[in-house]
Parts: structure tokens; sequence; C-alpha cells
């Protein structure tokens, strides 16, 4: 039993050590990353253009003129995130994305014309979002990778090709990833490594023909710095 | 200064019949260089109604279709129209008496035409001097508030024609098909100021569209409402050259509203006002769902088909988008 203990009390300390070598956030530091960001493609709305019907009383059944049908296309665009440690697990994030979507829209039920599709029309889209992010504070992957959750929301700014017009709207996201340490990373070198997140991003208002909720998943890759 | 007058008559017709008429979105006319808005001068438009009785219509509920009518178009919101009924009369319509005048007259000649509206106005400024409105008593007419099948709905037609009575012109918005008669009936409209009926106790047409709106509000629009609004601009050409007389529809997929104009001019040039801000399908037909003659004077080209601007067009607030092209091919 007393050998047991004393094998106890000699493992404890090592773990111990282990985990405060282990790759992590610096409590109180900044730390900058960028890289791109693929946003994926959600539709945004199908009208229908209809005409007043033609019957006796105050009402008829519409007549369709045509119907449109619009999505957002997915994009590539870049991301800039700035982080403020509050302790090495959970941090403070101010992100910055920008990226040109494009809108397509498809025009079909018009029996004076085949089904076409409109040529893309350009967006440039602004996100400023703030978020929350929170990694394990001891390894679960092996080695100098970290995972890490976030969530958080923001503010989203698009416009209209020429800026003939600004829509605003909200932006919300969760998800997670994982950070890799190419150097540094142990609490007292500043470092630097990569970062992959993967997030579902729910979107309100922005260019919307439906004012409806509409989700988008998003894969980041950036390079990272702590300072 | 009055120099001259021009009289103009439009005429409603109730199976697609040929009649004269001088029309578009607004009613206007070159002058030198620019074209000129017809419209009233700042200030109520005073109207009399015609004390005749027909079958089923006395002229009291007459003058009220024709205050509820006139109420419709007052409502728009942004707009600085207004109307002030001045009474019963016992001169019918269609005298130059100086007097706006509401009535029925016999007119058995134009055997299709429900309704028309004569202009009288100053060909130097555009400002209306008079205007009257007959319905014609070849038809059976109804006040009834859910119409009365095979009976035309007064107030329908009575909006249309206070349309014209304010300077607007026909819309092309709706699509008709042709009749074993020879006539077109109306499939869909788009707009109370399409140049034909709906069926006989269709009473829909007590509410103005969206094109009604934005028509009434380019004209007697004050200016918070053209500073919240867009309008598109651009051209339609068929092998290099510009078309004339095309229909142009923008629809807005937020709102689902259509707005329409015309090509005025032999470079095939148009602008379509009123727009509510944000992206629009622009649509383009030739102007086949009615008689051209109800719509342009001049040689209108038809000889295309339906066609659509190449990407979607913004509208911006208070602005006008860049110039489009619309391209369009020979039938």
């Amino acid at each position: 039993m007393s050998a047991v203990l004393a094998l106890l009390v000699a493992v404890v300390p090592s773990a111990a050590q282990e985990v405060d070598e282990a790759p992590g956030l610096r409590a109180h530091h900044v730390s900058v990353s960028g890289g791109v960001q693929l946003v994926g493609g959600y539709d945004i709305g199908d009208a229908t253009a209809v005409l007043r019907g033609n019957a006796v009383g105050p009402s008829a059944s519409p007549f369709t003129l045509f119907s449109a049908g619009t999505s957002v296309e997915a994009v590539t665009g870049g991301e800039t995130r700035v982080g403020y440690a509050l302790t090495r697990s959970v941090s403070v994030e101010v992100g910055f994305g920008y990226s040109r979507p494009s809108l397509t829209t498809r025009i079909t039920a018009d029996e004076e014309s085949a089904a076409v599709t409109l040529d893309a029309e350009r967006l440039a889209q602004y996100v400023v979002d703030v978020s929350l992010q929170w990694q394990p504070p001891r390894p679960v992957i092996a080695g100098r990778l970290r995972p890490f959750v976030t969530g958080g929301g923001g503010y989203l700014r698009q416009l209209y090709r020429e800026r003939t017009l600004v829509e605003t709207g909200r932006i919300y996201f969760a998800g997670g990833g994982v950070r890799y340490w190419l150097r540094g990373g142990d609490g007292a070198r500043r470092s630097i490594g990569l970062r992959g997140d993967v997030r579902a991003q729910w979107r309100t208002g922005g260019v919307e023909f439906e004012n409806r909720r509409r989700v988008a998943p998003v894969v980041a890759v950036h390079l990272f710095a702590e300072l | 200064m009055k120099s001259s007058v021009v009289l103009l008559l439009v005429a409603l017709v109730g199976l697609g019949h040929p009649a004269p008429a001088f029309a578009y979105l607004k009613f206007g006319f070159r002058l030198a260089d620019r074209t000129i808005d017809v419209r009233w001068p700042a200030g109520p438009i005073r109207y009399f109604v015609n004390d005749r009785d027909i079958p089923g219509v006395s002229a009291g509920d007459f003058r009220s279709a024709i205050t509820r009518a006139a109420a419709t178009w007052q409502a728009v919101p942004g707009t600085s129209l207004a109307f002030e009924d001045q009474g019963m009369t016992a001169a019918p319509p269609g005298g130059l008496d100086g007097r706006n005048t509401l009535g029925f007259l016999d007119r058995p000649d134009l055997d299709r035409v429900l309704g028309a509206t004569s202009l009288l106005l100053d060909s130097a400024t555009g400002a209306l001097v008079e205007a009257d409105v007959f319905l014609n008593t070849r038809f059976q007419w109804s006040v009834s508030p859910q119409g009365a099948a095979g009976f035309v709905d007064v107030e329908s037609i009575v909006l249309h024609e206070l349309g014209h009575l304010i300077g607007l012109g026909h819309s092309a918005i709706g699509e008709t098909e042709r009749t074993a008669s020879g006539g077109r009936r109306v499939l869909g409209s788009g707009a109370v100021m399409f140049p034909i009926a709906l069926t006989p106790g269709a009473t829909s047409d007590r509410v103005l569209q969206a094109d009604d709106i934005a028509a009434v509000t380019d004209l007697y629009g004050v200016d918070p409402a053209r500073a919240s609004t867009g309008s598109i601009r651009g051209r339609v050409v068929k092998n290099g050259r510009g078309v004339f007389g095309a229909h142009v529809v923008a629809f807005n997929p937020v709102t689902g509203t259509l707005i329409g104009g015309f090509t005025l001019s032999a470079d095939g040039e148009f602008v379509l006002a009123g727009l509510q801000a944000g992206p629009h399908v622009v649509r383009v037909e030739p102007l086949d769902d009615a008689d051209v003659e109800s719509f342009l004077s001049g040689e209108v080209d038809v000889d295309f088909g339906v066609a659509y601007a190449p990407r979607l067009v913004v509208a911006p607030r208070g602005g006008s988008s860049a110039a489009i092209e619309i391209p369009v091919d020979p039938k």
C-alpha cells in the first residue's frame, strides 16, 4: 500500500509539469490571426411576380407572370481575428471578415420565355463580430494540437455593385476548431501556429428576400501569432 | 400664361377594341427639346357630378362611388393629390365649360368603350385646365359592394378614369388572350391603369396596385417620398439599335411589386421611377397584350421576344441605377 502511494506522489508532479509545458494560450496576452475562410452558399428567397386575377367579386386567383429564385453562392474571403486571453482556457476575440459573394437569380415559370439564369451580381460583404473561445485546460489531442470551441455574433454589412445600396444584418455562429503550435506555446515564449475553424453561421437581415434566418457553414484556416 | 389648349381623349376598353388614345405611364408631350408632364397645378382638383340616374345606379350612388375612388387616389402616401366634390350639376360631361364633370353618357357608337376621359391642357406648361369623365350607358352598371355578375363595377372604372384625369396614361402590366369575338380577355392585370377592364362583376380594381402608386408618386410626390424611392434607367436594343415602345417591367423580389414603363425614344431609352430601393428583376416584352394605340403613338416595335436584363438591377434610394442595356431578339 505504501508503495502505491509513493508511486502516485511521483506521478502527479510529473503530470502537472506536462500541463504547464503543453501548448496553450498565454493569459493576459494578445493573439492575432489572419487567413482565408470559405462561406457556404444559401438561398435567399423565391419570389413570384403575379398579376391580379380576373373574376367576379373582390378577389380572384392570381396570374403568374414569372418566378425568381435567388441564392448567395459560396465564396472565399479574408478574415482577421484579434484575441485577448482572459485565462489559459478562455479568450475573447474580435473578428473582421471581407468577401465578395455573388447573387445568382434563376427565372422560371414565364410562359413567354424559357428559363434563364441571370448573370451574377457581386456583393461586397463585411462582417465584424465578437466571440468567446474556450480551450480545454488539458491536452485532449496529443502533441502540439489543441482543440477549442467558439461562439459569438456580429454585424453584417452588404453592398451591391457600384455601392448603390447597403443592406445590414446580424450574424451568429457556433463551432470549433484546432490550433497547432509551430513554435512556442509553452507559456514562456511568443508563439506562432496554424488554426482551423468550422462554424455554423446564422444570419438575419442583409440581402434577403424573405425576411428569414439563413444558416451556412464556414470553414476558416488562419496563421496565428501570440504577442 | 396660356398659349393654347390641347384636348386629349383616353378610353377604357371593355372588350379590347381599338379606341382613339394618346397615352403612356404619364401623359406628356414634347416641347422643343424637353418632355412636359401633364398634371394639375397645386391645390385640390374640384369636380362636379352629373345628376343623371341610370338603371341600377342613382346619381347619389354614382357620386358616392366617385368619392370613394377619389379617396383611394388621395390616400397614396407621400403625394400632394387632393380632390374636392363641388356637388351635383345638370350639365353633362364633355362640354368645354371650365368645370370638371363626371357622368353617364349614351354612346352606342363606342360599343366597346366603358368610359373615357377628355383632358384640356395648357400646351405651354402642361397644366391641366379641365377634365371630363363619362361612363357609357351602353353597358350595365352596378355599385354593389360585392359586385354583380354581368354588371360593370362603377367604382373600379371611375378609379381608372380618375387616373387619367390626374394625368396618368395606361399601364401595360397585364396579360390577355384573344376571344372568339376578336376582343381580348384579361388573364391578369398589374395595374388599375391597364387599358382593358376586368370581367363585369369584378371589383378587385377598386384597389390600386404598385404600378399605379408609383405613377402617382412620380407625378404628385412630395420630396420625402421621392427621396425614399429610386429609379432604373437603360436602353432596350435589337440588333444594336434602340427599340421604341418596348414594355419594361421591374419586379422587386422583396416586396413582390411590379412597376412598368416604356422605351420612349428611338434610342430605346427608358426610366422606371418610383421604385422601392433594392434589387429588381427587369423584364422586357413587346406591347402585344392590348392595342398599341392604347399606350403610345408612333412606330412601336413589337417584333421581339420576352427578355430579361442580364443581371439584377439595383434601384438606389433617392437616385438612379447606372444605365443598363437589355438586348432583345427578333421573333
